[in-house]
């Protein structure tokens, strides 16, 4: 085990903990993440574009885990979940959000997030430091991806005959 | 006000050149501290700098960004430090998705020599590739034949290694820095 996750997992907050389990339940970590991007962003385009890339990124991770295929620290104990480890789609999803809010004023809160979301999946015994800092540069790649696909879609719209839009307009 | 042909050469020469010292010096921390410490502050390093990119991107003043970004960044840049970012994110993705320290550090010669000198011969090259009118054959040649270090590392692998990478390298709209390591990647761990 690294240095970083026996730390995160030698702190034996209960406030950390309870954090941890609520932030493990899925139909939770959902509801909060939709409630992040809806507070956090007030125009509908983009926030249609955020859910689309958390979507995107989502898939991308479940797909990662299920080709390599590495099983969990906690793998043998019976609270440990079924699936894979590499890489954490919690902090997958944390960081895409955190991307996503990259030159907006609340941009610390969500980063600040990300690293509780990150901490909190050390904390609970169920990822390695590794499959949280995988979900970094996963989130980056897939948010550029995201962003292409994204402008290309925009532009094929407003390229389509009797779209009402121009090559090359302005965007609304 | 538009920058002379020359400065934008050295300016991308310098900026080349400190591409290739971040991935010696990834190269040294990996072999000298290991994966994990690398990985590790790495890790913080992205974190803080996306802090710092915000910063600027708010319009705030952050000298020693702003010195980094006139020294090394690209003037049609997306956004303050993309290229850094970019860069420190591929890095990341080769220490999180390859556990062989010979294979990560075979990819760094790819990214951080291949990259950097194919752009220093490519700007002078005079052949276009036929599927991106942005780079050259040179170009290309330039890093294919400079990442046949990696063969120091993993053998006569760096062969197609280095073919990989090229391909990856040369295709348009993907940012060489987030496409080459998601090339080595897929070639360490499928082929």
């Amino acid at each position: 085990m690294d240095a970083i996750t026996a730390v995160a997992l030698s702190l034996d907050n209960p406030v950390l903990k309870a954090a941890g389990s609520l932030i493990a339940n899925e139909f939770f970590y959902a509801a909060l993440i939709l409630a992040l991007v809806f507070l956090g962003e007030p125009r509908n385009g983009k926030r249609l574009k955020i859910l689309a890339t958390l979507a995107m990124v989502l898939v991308l991770g479940v797909a990662i885990k299920q080709a390599m295929a590495q099983p969990r620290p906690c793998a043998g104990e019976i609270w440990c979940p079924a699936d894979y480890s590499f890489p954490s789609t919690h902090a997958l999803v944390a960081f895409t959000l955190m991307i996503a809010f990259l030159g907006g004023k609340n941009y610390a809160f969500y980063l600040l997030f990300a690293l509780l979301v990150s901490f909190s999946r050390l904390n609970t015994g169920v990822h390695g430091f590794i499959d949280v800092a995988a979900a970094l540069p996963i989130a980056v790649l897939g948010y550029y991806a995201a962003d292409l696909a994204w402008n290309a879609a925009k532009m094929g719209m407003q390229q389509r005959p009797g779209a009402g839009g121009r090559k090359g307009g302005g965007a609304t | 006000m538009s920058i002379k042909p020359s400065l934008k050469m050295e300016r991308e020469t310098a900026r080349q050149v400190f591409h290739a010292a971040l991935g010696v010096a990834a190269l040294a921390l990996l072999l000298l501290f290991g994966r994990e410490f690398t990985t590790g502050l790495l890790f913080f390093i992205i974190i803080g700098g996306t802090f710092l990119m915000n910063k600027r991107l708010l319009g705030e003043k952050v000298p020693v960004v702003q010195w980094l970004e006139w020294q090394f960044e690209r003037p049609d840049a997306p956004l303050p430090g993309w290229g850094s970012a970019c860069y420190a994110a591929g890095v990341l993705l080769l220490l999180t998705f390859l556990t062989d320290a010979n294979e990560i550090a075979a990819s760094l010669v790819v990214l951080g020599l291949g990259d950097a000198i194919s752009t220093i011969v490519g700007a002078r090259g005079r052949i276009v590739l036929p599927y991106n009118r942005k780079k050259t054959v040179e170009g290309a040649a330039a890093f294919f034949l400079a990442s046949l270090g990696a063969w120091y590392f993993v053998g006569p692998a760096a062969i197609p290694l280095a073919a990989v990478a090229t391909v990856a390298e040369s295709l348009p709209w993907l940012e060489d820095n987030l496409a080459i390591p998601v090339a080595c990647v897929v070639f360490f761990l499928v082929l």
